[in-house]
C-alpha cells in the first residue's frame, strides 16, 4: 500500500515536471520568434553604403563651395520616401574634392554659403564656418560632416549610410 | 524562501484556494479524447499571442495592409513564423472546436447539468467562426478580397434584413477601406471581448460542474 | 429527465470523481502532450508551408475566382444547389436552422441517456450532419477547379472568362470535327446565344483557337503579343503562320527585327499548340485562306468527306492518277483531252470519261483551257498540281472543319435554300438579283446592286450576315433577324449570306435594263465619278458646284477642312442635314477616291474629271499581287509575286515581265488567257478588268519600281 502510494507520489512528480517540460518547450519556441519579432526593425542598421553620384566635376568652381543636390531612396518598414540631400563641394586644385553635409551640427538647421563673407552660416543661432566647414563662431560642437568622395569618368561620387 | 513567499501571497490574496480548485480538482476517469477541449483552449492562446504580435505591424489600410503583410512576411525576423502560426491556427482552432463539440455530442456531456455549458460553446464556435470571416481579409490579397465579397453578399441575400446587414458588414456599398477597417476592428477588439467573456463563462463553469465521466453503456 | 434521475446522475458523478485524478499533473499532462503535438503541427506547417498569401487584391480584375477559406467551403458549396430564387433557403434559412438546432440540442434532447448508442436519433443525425459537411466540401473542392490564370495581356483568355467561361467553365473540351467558329457564331445548343451578333469573326476565331489550345494563347500573349494583334493573325494564311515560327529569323519579315529566334526559343510541341490556337479550325475562313486563291469562290466537289480529306491531307502527293498512256491508245487520249476541254464538241468522249475517270471525278469534268496541257495531264498523271500537302499545314482539327464546310457547300442546299429565302424576303427591294432599283421607303433614292463583285468583295460574311439581321434601319432596311424582332433565324441567315456569296463568282448576268442604262457598260463597279454624280450631284452639283449642300469650289470649304474630316463626313454623315451616312453604301476605297475627286473640285485649273496618273507599283499593282497571287506565288516555286525584284526575275520562264511590252510578258498573257503554256492565271479566272488593266498599264509604263 504504501509502495504504491509512494509509486504513485513519484509518477505524479514526473508528470508535473514533464508537463512542466513542455510548457517550458512551447514557451521557448514562441518566445524567441516573438522578442526577435518585436526588437528586430529596431536592431537593424542601415547597412546599405552606396556611392551616390553628384554631378560633373567640372560644375565645381575653384575654391568656391558649389552646392549639389540628389535624391536618395530612403526605405522605412515597406514605405519608400525619396529624401534630398545637399552638399557642398570644396576644391582648392580640383583633384582633391571635399563634401561637405549643410546640416549644422549644432541642432540640423541647414547652413547657407555665403560668398562676401566666405563663410557657412547657419540662420538658426547665427553660427558661422569657414570654407572648410571648421567652426568659426556659434554653438556646434564640431565642424560640419564630410562625406567620403570619389570621381569616375569626371563624376563626383559621395559615400552615403554606413 | 519560495514557500515563505507564498504563504504571504496567499494571506493576502488566497491564491491557494483558487489553485485547488482549478488544478487539484478531481477528475473522472476520461480518455484522450477529453483533451480536445484544452487543445482548443491552447490554440485560442496561441491565436491571441500571435494576433498581438501582428498588430505590431499591420496596418488596417488599403493602402499599406498588404504591403505589411508582405514586410512581415519577409523582412521582419520571425515574422514568417508569427503569421505562420497564426494563419494555421485559424484552421487547427476551427477544426479542434468541431472536433471537441462532436465529442460532447457523442458523450452527452450538454446534459443536466451542464446545459449553460453548451449554450456558451456554441457562442465560443460561432465567435471562432466570425474569426476566420473577419480574418481572412485583413492581408488585403486577391483571395481575401474576392473572398470577402462573395462572403457579404451571402449574407445580403437574407430576406429584409439582408440588405442592410451588406452595407452593415461593408461599411457601404463596396468593399473598401471602410470595410478593411471594420474588420480589423472587429477582428482584434470586438470578437475577441466576445472570446474572453464566453470562455471565461465556459471555463467556469467547467470547473464548477466538473468535466462529464465517459458514460458507461448502461447510461 | 426527472428529479430522481438528476439525483441519481448527480450522485453517480460523485463517486466517478472520487475514483478519478487529479486535475493536476495527470489531466494537465495529457492535455500538454496534446498541445505540445499540435503546437509542432502548426510549426512545421508554418516553417514549410507558410502563410498563404497571393497577389494584392485587385478589384478590376473580375476574372478571380473566389473561394473562402476552406472551414466555409461546404456553404459556398450548399448554394450552389438552391439557385436563383431558391438563393434565399441555402444562404439563410438552412444556416439559421442549423445554428438554432445546436444551440437548442439539450433542450430537446432531455432524456436521461447518455451512451450514444441509447440515443440513436442523435447519434444518426450527428453522424448525418458531419458527413454531409465533409461531402459538401470536398465536392466543392473537386468542382472548383484551379482559378483561371489570366495573365495580364491574355486578350483571348479574357475574351474567353467574359463570355464563356460563366456557361461553360475554365475549359471544355469538344468532340472532333466540330466546326468551332459555326458552333460559336450561330448558337447550336439550347440557352447559347449566336455571338455573332456581339463578336467579329476574328474574335470567335480566337475564341475557338483558345477553346482548342488555351496553352497557344497564352504562348501568343508571352510571344508574340508585344508586336501583333490576336485578330491580325487569325486572319492570316497559315502558311505564312507556320513559316514565321518554322523559319525562325529567316522568315523575311522577321529578319531585319530584334526578336528572338521563334524555331529555336520555342519547342516543338509548342509551335503546334501556337498554330493550334492562331489557325482556328473555320471552315469557311480556312477555305477563303486556302484554298480559293486556286480553286475560286465557288466550291464544288463530288466526293465524300473521306476522299476529300484525304485529298486535302495529301495536297499535290494525292493524285493518284495512273498515267494513262499505259493504259488507253492515242486516239482515246486525244478523245478525252477533247472532251475535257470542250464537252460539247466531243459528246462521244462522255462514255469514254465515264468508263476511265468518273470513279474519281464523279461527274464533274475537270476543266481544261487548252487540249495540250490536257492531253498532257491525262497522259503522264500524277501530281501536276502545286497544291500544298495541307496534311503538314492544318491540324486534324482545322481539316476537319474544312472538309466539313466544304462537302456542305458543294452539296449546295444552302445556296437553294438562300434563293428560296431571298426572293422572299429580299427579292422585292433588291431585285431578283440583287441588282437593286428604286427605294421604295424612301422617294427618290434608289438601292445600289449588291451582286456587284465590287460589293461583295469588300464586305466579308459577318457583315452581310450582320446587315441582314439588324437591317439598316438609316435606309429604310428594317430588320430581318429573329434576334432583332425580324422572321429569319440564324440558319436562314446563313443560307442567304451563301446565296448571296454565290453571286461573287458569276455575277448575275441580266441585269435589268434601267440600272444597266445608270451603270457604264464596260464595268459592273461604277466609278467614282459615276458615283458623285448619281449621288453627290444632287446636292453638291454636278461640278461642284453646290447646291443644298456647301460648294465644293469654295476655296474655304477647301481649306477649313482636312481629308479625314471629308472622309468622316462621307462615311458618318452630319446629323440634323440631309447628309446621312454612306459608310455603309460606299467602301472606304470609294470614300478616299471621293475625297481626293472633292478636292480636285477645289483646284481652278482642273475640271471635275481627273486625269490618269502614272501607275504605282507599291500601292497600285503589288496590292493585286499580294491579294490574287502571293498566296501559291512565292511559297511554292516558279514566279515568285512578294517583292519588285522578284516580280521581275524570278519564274521558270523567267522573265514573266518585258517592262514597255504588256503583248510579249508572259504574265500579262497567262492573265488574259493569250498564252500558249500552261494554265490561265489566277486558276480560279480572270482577274477583274480594272486589275488587269492596272497591271497592264504598269507594264506598259516600264514596269517601274515606284
Amino acid at each position: 500500500m504504501e509502495e504504491k502510494e509512494k509509486n504513485q507520489l513519484s509518477r505524479r512528480n514526473f508528470l508535473a515536471i514533464a508537463t512542466g517540460a513542455i510548457g517550458a518547450v512551447i514557451g521557448v519556441v514562441m518566445a524567441v520568434p516573438a522578442v526577435a519579432y518585436v526588437i528586430g526593425p529596431a536592431l537593424q542598421r542601415r547597412t546599405d553604403e552606396n556611392w551616390v553620384r553628384l554631378g560633373s566635376t567640372s560644375k565645381v568652381e575653384l575654391g568656391n563651395p558649389t552646392l549639389f543636390k540628389t535624391i536618395v531612396e530612403n526605405q522605412t518598414g515597406w514605405i519608400v520616401t525619396e529624401e534630398e540631400v545637399s552638399v557642398y563641394v570644396v576644391t582648392e586644385d580640383g583633384r582633391e574634392y571635399i563634401a561637405l553635409s549643410n546640416i549644422c551640427t549644432h541642432l540640423g538647421c541647414r547652413v547657407r554659403w555665403i560668398s562676401d563673407q566666405g563663410q557657412y552660416f547657419c540662420p538658426c543661432h547665427n553660427a558661422a564656418f569657414d570654407e572648410l566647414g571648421l567652426v568659426v563662431t556659434g554653438p556646434p560642437p564640431r565642424p560640419l560632416d564630410r562625406y567620403e568622395t570619389k570621381v569616375e569618368d569626371d563624376q563626383l561620387y559621395i559615400l552615403l549610410g554606413g | 524562501m519560495s514557500v515563505g513567499f507564498g504563504n504571504w501571497l496567499d494571506e493576502r490574496i488566497g491564491w491557494r484556494k483558487v489553485w485547488d480548485a482549478i488544478f487539484l480538482r478531481k477528475i473522472p476517469k476520461v480518455n484522450w479524447l477529453y483533451t480536445l477541449g484544452s487543445a482548443t483552449l491552447f490554440v485560442a492562446l496561441l491565436q491571441g499571442i500571435t494576433g498581438i504580435l501582428l498588430t505590431i505591424y499591420y496596418v488596417p489600410t488599403p493602402d499599406h495592409a498588404y504591403d505589411s503583410v508582405v514586410f512581415i512576411t519577409t523582412q521582419v525576423p520571425g515574422g514568417w513564423f508569427i503569421r505562420g502560426v497564426h494563419s494555421w491556427g485559424a484552421s487547427a482552432m476551427v477544426l479542434l472546436s468541431v472536433l471537441h463539440m462532436v465529442r460532447v455530442i457523442m458523450y452527452g456531456a450538454y446534459k443536466y447539468p451542464r446545459e449553460v455549458t453548451w449554450f456558451t460553446g456554441v457562442g465560443l464556435l460561432l465567435a471562432t467562426m466570425g474569426f476566420g470571416f473577419t480574418g481572412y481579409l485583413l492581408p488585403w490579397d486577391q483571395k481575401a478580397y474576392w473572398a470577402t465579397i462573395v462572403g457579404t453578399r451571402i449574407a445580403g441575400v437574407a430576406p429584409f434584413i439582408g440588405e442592410p446587414i451588406l452595407r452593415i458588414m461593408r461599411g457601404g456599398e463596396d468593399l473598401s477601406a471602410v470595410t478593411l477597417a471594420r474588420f480589423f476592428g472587429t477582428h482584434v477588439w470586438v470578437l475577441p471581448t466576445i472570446l474572453l467573456l464566453f470562455l471565461g463563462f465556459h471555463m467556469y463553469l467547467v470547473i464548477r460542474l466538473g468535466i462529464s465521466a465517459v458514460p458507461g453503456k448502461e447510461e | 429527465m426527472n428529479e430522481k434521475e438528476r439525483q441519481e446522475y448527480l450522485e453517480q458523478y460523485k463517486k466517478d470523481k472520487e475514483k478519478g485524478v487529479p486535475f493536476f499533473p495527470d489531466i494537465l499532462f495529457k492535455d500538454a502532450v496534446i498541445s505540445l503535438v499540435i503546437f509542432i503541427a502548426l510549426v512545421a506547417l508554418a516553417y514549410f508551408v507558410g502563410a498563404p498569401l497571393e497577389p494584392r487584391a485587385d478589384p478590376a480584375d473580375t476574372s478571380y475566382t473566389p473561394r473562402p477559406e476552406w472551414y466555409f467551403l461546404f456553404l459556398f458549396q450548399l448554394l450552389k444547389y438552391f439557385p436563383g430564387s431558391l438563393e434565399v433557403i441555402g444562404v439563410f434559412i438552412i444556416p439559421s436552422a442549423a445554428i438554432i438546432l445546436l444551440i437548442a440540442l439539450p433542450l430537446i434532447d432531455r432524456s436521461a441517456k447518455r451512451h450514444f448508442l441509447r440515443r440513436p436519433f442523435i447519434l444518426g443525425a450527428t453522424i448525418l450532419s458531419v458527413i454531409g459537411v465533409l461531402f459538401l466540401t470536398i465536392q466543392s473542392n473537386r468542382e472548383i477547379p484551379p482559378p483561371l490564370e489570366v495573365v495580364g495581356g491574355d486578350q483571348t483568355a479574357l475574351l474567353y472568362t467574359e463570355n464563356c467561361a460563366p456557361c461553360h467553365g475554365p475549359s471544355m473540351t469538344v468532340p472532333e470535327s466540330v466546326n468551332l467558329h459555326e458552333v460559336i457564331a450561330q448558337s447550336e445548343h439550347e440557352g447559347m446565344p449566336a455571338w455573332s451578333g456581339d463578336l467579329t469573326s476574328d474574335e470567335i476565331d480566337a475564341l475557338a483557337g483558345f477553346i482548342i489550345s488555351p496553352a497557344g494563347s497564352q504562348l501568343f500573349t508571352d510571344n508574340c503579343s508585344e508586336c501583333h494583334e490576336v485578330a491580325e493573325l487569325v486572319a492570316s494564311n497559315p502558311i505564312a503562320l507556320r513559316e514565321s515560327i518554322q523559319l525562325g529569323l529567316e522568315y523575311e519579315p522577321h529578319a531585319e527585327l530584334d526578336i528572338p529566334n521563334w524555331s529555336t526559343s520555342i519547342s516543338q510541341e509548342q509551335q503546334t499548340t501556337l498554330l493550334n490556337f492562331l489557325v482556328a479550325p473555320d471552315g469557311q475562313r480556312l477555305f477563303a485562306t486556302n484554298c480559293a486563291p486556286c480553286h475560286g469562290q465557288s466550291v464544288a466537289f463530288a466526293g465524300g468527306e473521306e476522299q476529300l480529306l484525304e485529298t486535302i491531307s495529301q495536297g499535290g502527293m494525292h493524285l493518284d492518277m495512273p498515267p494513262w498512256r499505259e493504259m488507253l491508245d492515242d486516239s482515246e487520249l486525244d478523245l478525252l483531252a477533247r472532251y475535257v476541254t470542250d464537252p460539247n464538241s466531243v459528246p462521244e468522249g462522255a462514255e469514254t470519261f465515264q468508263a476511265n475517270c468518273s470513279s474519281c471525278h464523279g461527274e464533274r469534268i475537270p476543266s481544261s483551257e487548252d487540249l495540250e496541257t490536257a492531253r498532257q495531264i491525262i497522259a503522264e498523271g500524277g501530281g501536276h498540281e502545286m497544291m500544298p500537302v495541307w496534311g503538314e499545314v492544318l491540324t486534324s482539327e482545322q481539316l476537319d472543319a474544312l472538309v466539313t464546310y466544304t462537302v456542305a457547300a458543294a452539296e449546295g442546299t444552302s445556296v437553294e435554300v438562300g434563293q428560296e429565302l431571298y426572293s422572299q424576303n429580299c427579292a422585292l427591294c433588291h431585285g431578283e438579283f440583287g441588282e437593286g432599283g428604286p427605294n421604295p421607303s424612301r422617294a427618290g433614292d434608289i438601292i445600289f446592286p449588291i451582286s456587284t463583285e465590287e460589293y461583295l468583295k469588300t464586305r466579308d460574311d459577318f457583315t452581310i450576315r450582320s446587315i441582314i439581321a439588324q437591317g439598316q434601319p438609316n435606309y429604310g432596311m428594317s430588320p430581318f433577324g429573329s434576334v432583332f424582332g425580324g422572321p429569319l433565324d440564324d440558319e436562314d441567315i446563313d443560307a442567304l449570306v451563301t446565296y448571296i456569296r454565290s453571286w461573287e463568282a458569276n455575277p448575275p448576268v441580266e441585269l435589268p435594263p434601267e440600272i444597266v442604262v445608270e451603270v457604264d457598260e464596260d464595268t459592273v463597279a461604277l466609278d467614282t465619278e459615276q458615283i458623285y454624280v448619281q449621288l453627290c450631284a444632287q446636292c453638291h452639283g454636278l461640278e461642284g458646284e453646290g447646291g443644298i449642300g456647301p460648294s465644293f469650289e469654295d476655296s474655304q470649304f477647301q481649306d477649313t477642312r482636312t481629308d479625314t474630316q471629308l472622309l468622316n463626313a462621307i462615311n458618318l454623315g452630319h446629323e440634323a442635314t440631309s447628309m446621312i451616312s454612306w459608310g455603309d453604301v460606299l467602301s472606304v476605297d470609294q470614300i478616299n477616291e471621293m475625297v481626293a475627286l472633292i478636292r480636285r473640285f477645289g483646284s481652278p485649273s482642273v475640271s471635275g474629271l481627273p486625269t490618269p496618273e502614272g501607275v504605282s507599283f507599291a500601292s497600285d499593282v503589288m496590292p493585286i499581287f499580294e491579294a490574287e497571287c502571293a498566296a501559291c506565288h512565292g511559297n511554292f516555286g516558279g514566279w515568285d509575286a512578294s517583292t519588285y525584284t522578284s516580280v521581275l526575275g524570278t519564274g521558270n520562264n523567267a522573265p514573266v515581265i518585258i517592262p514597255g511590252d504588256p503583248e510579249n510578258s508572259l504574265l500579262a498573257q497567262k492573265m488574259l488567257g493569250t498564252h500558249s503554256i500552261g494554265a490561265i492565271m489566277p486558276p480560279a479566272g480572270l482577274l477583274p478588268e480594272d486589275e488587269i488593266q492596272v497591271i497592264l498599264d504598269w507594264i506598259e509604263e516600264g514596269a517601274l519600281d515606284n
